[in-house]
């Protein structure tokens, strides 16, 4: 009989222990028993739509620069030996349109972005320039890598901020995307090769005047094609809803 | 061992272990608040808008602005940086992140918490800029205005969030678009490994649709170094340094090379250049195919955080209330419901420049006297001790004497000066005046009754004649017992410990202008010569011209000596609004000037009033300035600064 209660003790020892470590969640780290699903531990909800606003870099985004423009580019010599030899008349007859949607670069082209859970794992995000889809998986989700894509193969994964106990969870997103297909960097042809390595970090914030915002770091890191690991922070504005939402085919020029 | 008592110790055992797996969870320290040191130094990451050149002349490609951001743009030329004022100025806030050298950010611990109380960003052209973590307010909006703004920080996560106000107007690009000192910068400071992402929000709805939002991104390096950039403060002004009243500006319309740069980036259509809210969103790409007019085009733009004429309006509440600034030296700043009164507080008593008006004459008065207590007579500990603390008179008890110690009462108001006639700052004289005392005339040393009794009133002989011969005339206790007529007056003694100077300013507000100079204590009262709030106003029935509110400005900068970098040091009180320094003073001066020339031009075509104002040539000042209402409207600006110039001619 005592022995009996000895155990019940111990059954509501270790339930409660479960349940205060369940509660207590985030940390950043692997937590003990089964991760909950990306979309449960989310500290930030991205999903809705959003605008890229071209408020820098716009000679080189809103249209197309000339040949031979790379400017805040980190082409090396054999970048831009293959990016001199751009021919958009090439690709137009190959009907190799996309090769500026990559994601290297799609996230720097004027687009609005809608971006939802694909399942509780897989966070999806469809671009209407180009009409292009990322699919960003969380923890075992991602699949093996098949062929080289367009868009990679994407890891996703929370970044958790530190934070006092009892404070509504924080943090980021980010993503490494593989497996790439080789693309442009910039629609006149400069070049990224398919070593390609893009690593994000998407944040979220809340402006004074209510809107918010989503800036997405990117570092694009290629070592046929750039000296160095190319970097910037893209802004996008989030909307009430899909107006203005106008998926169009990739274009060449 | 009985059964039992191994079910006991095995049961124990359990409890124990369980109790183990549950301490490292339960034990582990409070994460701190402060999730990722941000201090150290940053290498810019050149990747997004190369800054590493000069931006071309009028490329406004990103930024949403409004007409009058543009207009304002176009007339500005690089050179105003050749100005004596702004020769030495840092960049704007806006561009630093932009600017070439790298960061540095530096972290003040509090002692005990070692918790981050002031984290310290320094650019190469600019001046420290400490970011507040400790909770403290943003000063009110009548609080000086500087380069770096003011700035508190808050922790979101893993994100610095740090809001500035305060800011003067400059640029938001190096040498280009302009903006306003209304605006407010928020930033978002997040470390990604060695990576620092950087968002700036820049919200200025005087010369913006919406806010501007841009991001710059740093790299984390030790081995760089962020050298500070000295001003040699040489001569370099357009016109050769001879004339250092000059103010370097387009005439609108008159700067034709904005498209230049196009030769060389001939894929950027010219149509696109202009800026503006719409050509920021991506369906702007329609516009241009010729697929979409631009009129017709529909973007989800979005709103300031604030109202701007409020903001402006801010700077001098009419609130009924009297708020008062510390200033520095024995100078204070009293702003009486949205008017500006200057008072030197010290040994001697109080000399105050403008009384205000009649109707807050009492609030002023009990808002003074509580000041000069405070300054004057307030109790401090006692400091006086052992041997070191003899009693003046003979040993007495010092210490306790010391302690026990009644604060000798505040001399009074012993002075007021005028710096116009205008209602709002003689309003207050006959009961100020008259609440104090200055000994005058009577032999050994006797104040005669009348006016001996009251303080003295200094002000241009011109004031007096305003004030005697309005209808009805002001009341013999406020009229000036002390007057002058010269350009330049000295106060027969130092007040407070200091010279205190009378500069005229002829023929700017109206024919009796003055400016004070308090030598000592490095402060101006600007008296309505200089506003931030408004055009000035400009009274020609009273002698009053565009010409001579420029000379008043110009006789300020004359004066005045900025601490640093253009920045601080003698300090100005204006009329109305906020306590400002030289560079204020000049941005307000350049205004004139811009605006007279503009006008003299119009004039000089003889262009009618009605066609004047029709061209409107003050649009790119108006969301600052202007007003459609009140008692002095822009239109009178224009009509009084078309007037004075047309009548000079």
């Amino acid at each position: 009989m005592r022995s009996r209660t000895l155990l019940l003790v111990f059954a509501a020892t270790l339930f409660a222990t479960t349940i205060a470590t369940a509660q207590r969640g985030g940390g950043g780290g692997a937590g003990r028993g089964a991760a909950p699903a990306a979309r449960q531990s989310a500290p930030i909800d991205l999903t809705g739509y959003w605008v890229s606003m071209i408020t820098e870099d716009w000679k080189l985004r809103m249209v197309t620069p000339g040949k031979g423009v790379y400017d805040a580019l980190v082409l090396n010599p054999a970048g831009r030996k293959a990016a001199d030899s751009w021919d958009p008349a090439t690709d137009e007859k190959s009907g190799d349109l996309c090769k500026a949607y990559g994601a290297p670069a799609l996230m720097r082209l004027p687009t609005r972005l809608r971006i939802t859970w694909e399942n509780d794992n897989t966070l999806r995000i469809d671009a209407d320039t180009g009409t292009q889809t990322r699919l960003f998986y969380f923890g075992a989700s991602a699949p093996p890598a098949g062929e080289p894509a367009l868009q990679g193969r994407s890891v996703a994964q929370w970044e958790l901020a530190a934070g006092q106990r009892g404070q509504p969870a924080a943090g980021n997103l980010k993503v490494t995307t593989t497996n790439l297909k080789a693309g442009y960097i910039r629609k006149n042809g400069a070049p990224y090769s398919d070593k390609t390595t893009v690593t994000e970090y998407v944040d979220l914030h809340a402006l004074p005047n209510g809107d918010q915002y989503i800036s997405i770091t990117t570092r694009v890191e290629d070592p046929v094609y750039f000296s160095r690991t190319m970097t910037n922070t893209t802004d996008f504005k989030k909307l009430p809803n899909a107006t203005g939402w106008n998926p169009t085919p990739c274009s060449v020029r | 061992m009985d059964k039992a008592l191994r079910h006991r110790i095995i049961g124990l055992a359990f409890l124990f272990a369980v109790m183990l797996l549950s301490i490292p969870s339960f034990a582990q320290p409070a994460r701190p608040a402060v999730p990722t040191d941000i201090i150290g130094e940053w290498r810019l990451e050149n990747n997004e808008d190369d800054t590493t050149a000069q931006p071309p002349l009028g490329d406004y490609t990103g930024i949403p602005f409004n007409d009058a951001g543009r207009m304002r743009s176009d007339t500005t030329p690089e050179s105003i940086w050749g100005t004596p004022e702004y020769q030495c100025r840092p960049h704007s806030a806006p561009h630093q992140w932009r600017g070439l050298g790298g960061a540095r950010i530096l972290k003040e611990q509090d002692p005990l918490t070692r918790e981050a109380s002031v984290y310290h960003i320094q650019f190469m052209r600019s001046l420290d800029r400490p970011i507040f973590m400790d909770g403290r307010p943003h000063p009110p909006a009548w609080a000086p205005h500087t380069w770096t703004g003011f700035s508190t920080g808050q922790w979101i996560g893993n994100t610095l969030k740090i809001t500035t106000t305060h800011l003067k107007d400059g640029y938001l690009k190096r040498g280009g678009p302009q903006t306003s000192d209304m605006y407010s910068m928020t930033e978002y400071l997040t470390r990604h490994g060695d990576i620092l992402s950087i968002v700036t929000v820049i919200d200025d709805p005087i010369y913006m649709e919406e806010p501007y939002v841009h991001s710059t991104t740093y790299a984390y390096d030790p081995t760089s170094v962020v050298n500070t950039e000295t001003c040699n403060a040489s001569a370099f002004a357009e016109n050769g340094g001879t004339n250092r009243h000059w103010v370097p500006h387009f005439l609108p319309g008159q700067n034709k090379a904005w498209t230049e740069w196009l030769k060389n980036e001939p894929w950027v259509p010219e149509v696109a250049v202009r800026g503006g809210a719409k050509t920021i969103y991506p369906e702007y790409r329609s516009t241009l195919t010729g697929g979409l007019n631009l009129a017709a085009l529909n973007v989800p733009m979005s709103k300031s955080a604030f109202a701007p004429n409020q903001r402006v309006a801010s700077q001098s509440p009419k609130d009924g209330q009297v708020h008062v600034m510390p200033v520095q030296g024995n100078i204070y700043m009293l702003v009486a419901d949205g008017v500006n009164i200057t008072a030197s507080i010290g040994p001697d008593g109080v000399m105050l420049v403008n009384t205000g008006t009649a109707e807050m004459s009492q609030k002023v008065l009990t808002t003074l006297n509580e000041l000069v207590n405070n300054v004057m007579a307030s109790p401090t500990p006692n400091r006086c001790f052992g041997t070191r603390c003899p009693g003046t008179w003979g040993w007495s008890s010092p210490y306790v004497n010391a302690v026990i110690n009644s604060p000798a009462t505040p001399k009074p108001i012993r002075y007021i000066a005028n710096t116009s006639g205008m209602a709002e700052h003689i309003g207050g004289n006959e009961k100020l005046a008259s609440s104090g005392f200055f000994p005058r005339g009577g032999g050994f040393g006797t104040a005669v009754a009348n006016p001996g009794r009251a303080a003295s009133v200094v002000a241009h002989e011109n004031v007096l004649v305003r004030m005697s011969t309005a209808k009805p005339p002001a009341p013999a206790a406020a009229m000036p017992t002390d007057t002058f007529f010269d350009e330049l007056h000295k106060m027969p003694n130092f007040v407070n410990g200091e010279a205190v100077i009378f500069y005229s300013a002829p023929a700017a507000n109206t024919d009796g202008d003055s400016l004070v100079f308090f030598r000592g204590s490095e402060v101006i009262a600007a008296g309505n010569v200089f506003s931030t709030v408004s055009y000035p106003v400009i009274e020609l029935d009273k002698g009053g011209s565009i010409q001579g509110v420029i000379g008043g400005l110009n006789k300020i900068l004359d004066i005045a000596v900025a601490e640093y970098r253009s920045q601080g040091g003698t300090l100005v009180i204006p009329g109305h609004g906020r306590l400002s320094d030289t560079a204020d003073v000049a941005s307000y001066r350049n205004m004139m000037v811009m605006i007279h020339d503009r006008i003299k031009d119009m004039v000089d075509k003889n262009m009618t009033l009605a066609q004047v104002k029709a061209a409107r040539p003050t649009m790119d000042f108006d969301g600052r300035y202007g007003s459609t209402t009140g008692s002095w409207t822009t239109d009178m600006f224009i009509e009084a600064a078309y007037r004075s110039i047309k009548e000079k001619k």
